[in-house]
């Protein structure tokens, strides 16, 4: 049994953008939203590289990232520790990542501008719920 | 200036904006928290970010231990920017902090209705942000960035 829970997986749908925040080898935070964080198996997800930017720098000195994501059924938001693997190129992850991304950036008027570069693939090593930050959803009034 | 925080990201900030916090601990290990409101002082160097004292033990041992703190902040067309600054100074947030948080839920609520999200999906997910009882995380930016999705991210701005 993986570190993943099934009642994960809609939060991996990139129906709502996740975050991601890495470090430099100077010990400087960096945070930053994320397309897509797709899940590989109960253990690993691939993180959208769409660009050169400062998490993959990052990554490539430090390869620990904290990501959080939220499922558009429950709004229960999710924390992940990863810790990077490889980068994938081609094969099945990067190209049912690749044709997600375009969906997503036909969606939300990105088209030309979100590319997949690569698949990153990561462990996980903690996924926990992340207490206090949502108010549960019976407890949101309706419009009047 | 360095830190200086330009006018559109200051209005950015105090608008109906997401914010994200980043952190880290001694081993470099990253955090994450989401803050529901900002409030950029005087100086326009100093920012208060608000975040619910539940998620708020993490980031703050992380800040006590090594100041270091980056703040993502983004509106609903993809217009983004990142501050990166060091620790000043925390407390609970008081009557007038939490007014500007609900106002800043309903704008989210009203951003996200304009920019096409379905009501389903847009009030569960700026109303359900919870927000008090609630810390005020005060940091001092060193570095402000452009992170819109383009060639431009990344671009230090002040």
């Amino acid at each position: 049994m993986g570190i993943l829970p099934d009642e994960i997986k809609p939060a991996m749908q990139g129906v709502i953008p996740s975050h991601v925040v890495t470090c430099s080898r100077d010990g400087t935070p960096n945070a930053s939203a994320i397309s897509q964080v797709y899940y590989v198996d109960a253990d690993h997800v691939a993180l959208s590289h769409q660009f050169f930017n400062k998490t993959k720098r990052n990554i490539e000195e430090n390869p620990r990232a904290a990501v959080w994501l939220i499922s558009p059924e429950t709004f229960e938001a999710w924390d992940l520790e990863l810790e990077f693997v490889r980068s994938e190129t081609s094969g099945p992850v990067f190209d049912v990542m690749e044709m997600q991304i375009e969906a997503i950036a036909s969606i939300v008027g990105m088209k030309g501008i979100f590319k997949l570069r690569a698949a990153d693939i990561f462990r996980v090593t903690a996924a926990t719920k992340a207490v206090g930050e949502r108010i549960p959803l019976t407890e949101i009034r309706a419009p009047r | 200036m360095r830190g200086m925080i330009p006018d559109r990201v200051v209005e950015v900030l105090h608008g109906p904006s997401w914010i994200q916090i980043g952190t880290r601990d001694e081993a470099l290990q990253p955090a994450h928290a989401m803050a529901v409101g900002a409030a950029v002082h005087h100086d326009r160097r100093t920012v208060t970010v608000f975040v619910p004292t539940a998620r708020a033990s993490r980031l703050l041992r992380d800040l006590a231990s090594n100041g270091r703190i980056a703040v993502g902040v983004s509106l609903a067309s993809h217009e983004a920017y990142q501050l990166k600054g060091t620790y000043v100074s925390s407390k609970p947030t008081d009557d007038a902090e939490r007014a500007h948080q609900e106002a800043r839920r309903n704008s989210l609520l009203a951003s996200a209705l304009e920019a096409g999200y379905p009501e389903a999906i847009a009030r569960p997910l700026t109303m359900g942000l919870a927000y008090t009882p609630g810390v005020a995380i005060t940091f001092r930016a060193e570095e402000v960035f452009l992170q819109t999705p383009g060639p431009g991210a990344g671009t230090l701005l002040s």
